[in-house]
């Protein structure tokens, strides 16, 4: 096999990439450390290295209950996502059937059109004069409409609905690569098909639940519009606290101390993110 | 398959209802002629698309968004496919890792993009310019180009370049017309994936914009923040309608299934 490309031609190829993510993509997380270790006083900015953003955060408690508020939010919604996202998965992993593109782009549908407009539906679908809430009401069903939105009920349906397709990509590939013989094979052993699947379809698709789960848990703690239009600035994550601090507070260095934390956070699952798929390909070759 | 029940079939049936339920809904009531959308409709009206096609905010964020979509998925189609390239091809130490920075901007939540962009362009005086979001979208599509342009690049086979220069073409000639006609479909859903991304982003946009430069997105935030009129429905349906058509010009390029890797 040839070697490839010449090294000058090589690096002419590679550069305008590598040269636009060092210079805006690197460089400004780099500034980005070095504003949260900064401080700021009445307004004015001065660099400097102190950990008081950092101290400030870890040591108020709206702050860590807005930490705690996050990671609780994103558990919920991750469990909720693998409850809805297993059987679709596990649909499309062994359906035959012809309208298998339909339902491909049904999945991917959601993913494609805009977040906004995604928020924007499920906001029609749930104020209190929204589609659900109307509907009874103006047939005498209910009194009062039921509180679906501005708060975590809201927040959580539409992040749920938001991150389903990762939930169910991950899942698919897993669950298509487990042998069908297994399960027969289990069945004609004796287990009634429940059991069939307890005890081989699912630890067997167990990387794919790991993966899925890392991934939207990781997606719903960074997830800013959600929060804001279904949560209208009830439901505080911490997402919010940055957009807060940077864009109307004018805090910078707390804001990036705070972002910092969610990159820490989010980083840490994603390094097990990667570990765990990882892992699964190698189990294939 | 034989061995569906109808209990995982109606569970899936309702999982999908689910997923499509607020996209349905909101094409519905961009058609409805209530203020309100309620359950029966009040009659079809398209008032709501001549409202959103005679403001002038909506027409400029229509206009800045496609704009912006089109410099973005030509520039980091250009680039993206230039690093594909070497990192498909070459064999070299450090290449793993270089692949791994090159899709990295994939892995960090967009909030932290946005803002440390916005920290570091008001520092170098570019900041709330068409430049900032121009750059602010480029570093996250091309990593989806370099996905896109990848993938296609691992099937080819070298034989067919090696036979053509064997046959007396340049590298350079090789390349250009045995290469990238074969890769083509790569590039092209790369393109219009990175078109797509960016007419979709919301988050990078947040940080970047101006008074002056508010794309689609973030016009319609800004608008669902004080109003609830069905305008903001309309908007929404047309933007559904340009990523649907979009979607279906990438299933006949490569391929839906192909494409998401089933």
């Amino acid at each position: 096999m040839r070697e490839g490309p010449r090294l000058w031609v090589r690096v002419a190829l590679l550069l305008p990439l590598t040269g636009i993510l060092a210079v805006f993509f690197t460089v400004p997380l780099l500034l980005m450390a070095a504003v949260s270790v900064s401080h700021q006083s009445f307004g004015r900015f001065e660099w400097a290295f102190t950990l008081r953003s950092y101290t400030r955060f870890l040591t108020d408690a709206f702050y860590l209950g807005v930490l705690w508020d996050t990671l609780w939010l994103g558990l919920v919604v991750t469990a909720a996502a693998l409850l809805l996202g297993y059987p679709l998965a596990y649909h499309l992993a062994r359906t035959r059937t012809r309208w298998k593109p339909v339902l491909l782009v049904f999945i991917l549908s959601p993913l494609l059109v805009g977040i906004v407009i995604r928020c924007y539906g499920w906001m029609i679908l749930l104020a209190d004069r929204g589609l659900i809430n109307a509907t009874l009401v103006d047939h005498g069903w209910l009194a009062r409409p039921l509180p679906l939105m501005y708060n975590r009920f809201g927040v959580g349906v539409a992040l749920v609905h938001v991150f389903l397709p990762f939930m169910v990509l991950s899942l698919t590939g897993v669950i298509k690569r487990i042998d069908p013989a297994l399960l027969d094979a289990s069945m004609s052993l004796g287990a009634s098909p429940g059991r069939a699947f307890w005890e081989v379809t699912l630890p067997l698709s167990l990387p794919g639940i790991l993966a899925g789960s890392l991934l939207v848990f990781s997606l719903a703690i960074s997830s800013f519009v959600v929060p804001v239009l279904l949560g209208g600035f009830k439901v505080y994550v911490l997402p919010i606290i940055v957009y807060e601090q940077i864009l109307s507070v004018f805090d910078w260095p707390f804001g990036a101390a705070t972002a910092f934390i969610l990159l820490v956070i989010s980083l840490g699952i994603i390094a097990g993110y990667i570990k765990v798929t990882e892992r699964a390909l190698r189990g294939l070759v | 398959m034989e061995r569906t029940g109808w209990g995982l079939r109606l569970a899936v049936g309702a999982v999908y209802g689910f997923l499509l339920l607020p996209l349905v809904v909101v094409v519905a009531a961009a058609f409805n002629a209530g203020n309100y959308f309620t359950f029966p409709p009040q009659g079809f009206s398209l008032k709501w698309f001549a409202n959103f096609f005679q403001r002038r905010e909506f027409m400029q964020a229509l206009w800045l968004s496609t704009e912006l979509g089109f410099w973005t998925a030509a520039l980091s189609t250009v680039v993206g496919t230039m690093a594909a390239i070497v990192l498909v091809r070459s064999r070299f130490r450090g290449r793993d890792l270089l692949n791994a920075y090159v899709t990295s901007p994939l892995l960090l939540p967009q909030i932290l993009t946005g803002v440390a962009l916005l920290q570091y362009l008001s520092l170098v005086g570019l900041a709330q310019s068409y430049w900032s979001l121009l750059i602010g979208h480029v570093v996250v599509t091309t990593p989806y180009v370099v996905r896109t342009v990848s993938a296609t690049l691992y099937n080819f086979d070298m034989a067919l370049e090696e036979a053509a220069q064997s046959l007396g073409a340049s590298p350079v000639r090789a390349f250009l017309e045995v290469t990238l006609g074969i890769i083509k479909p790569g590039v092209v859903a790369g393109a219009i994936l990175a078109f797509a991304i960016s007419f979709d982003n919301f988050t990078i946009s947040l940080f970047l914009t101006s008074p002056k430069l508010t794309p689609l997105p973030i016009e319609l935030f800004a608008y669902l923040k004080y109003s609830f009129d069905p305008t903001a429905a309309a908007a929404s349906a047309v933007a559904i309608g340009i990523t649907l058509g979009l979607m279906l010009l990438i299933a006949r390029v490569v391929g839906l299934e192909e494409f998401t890797g089933f």
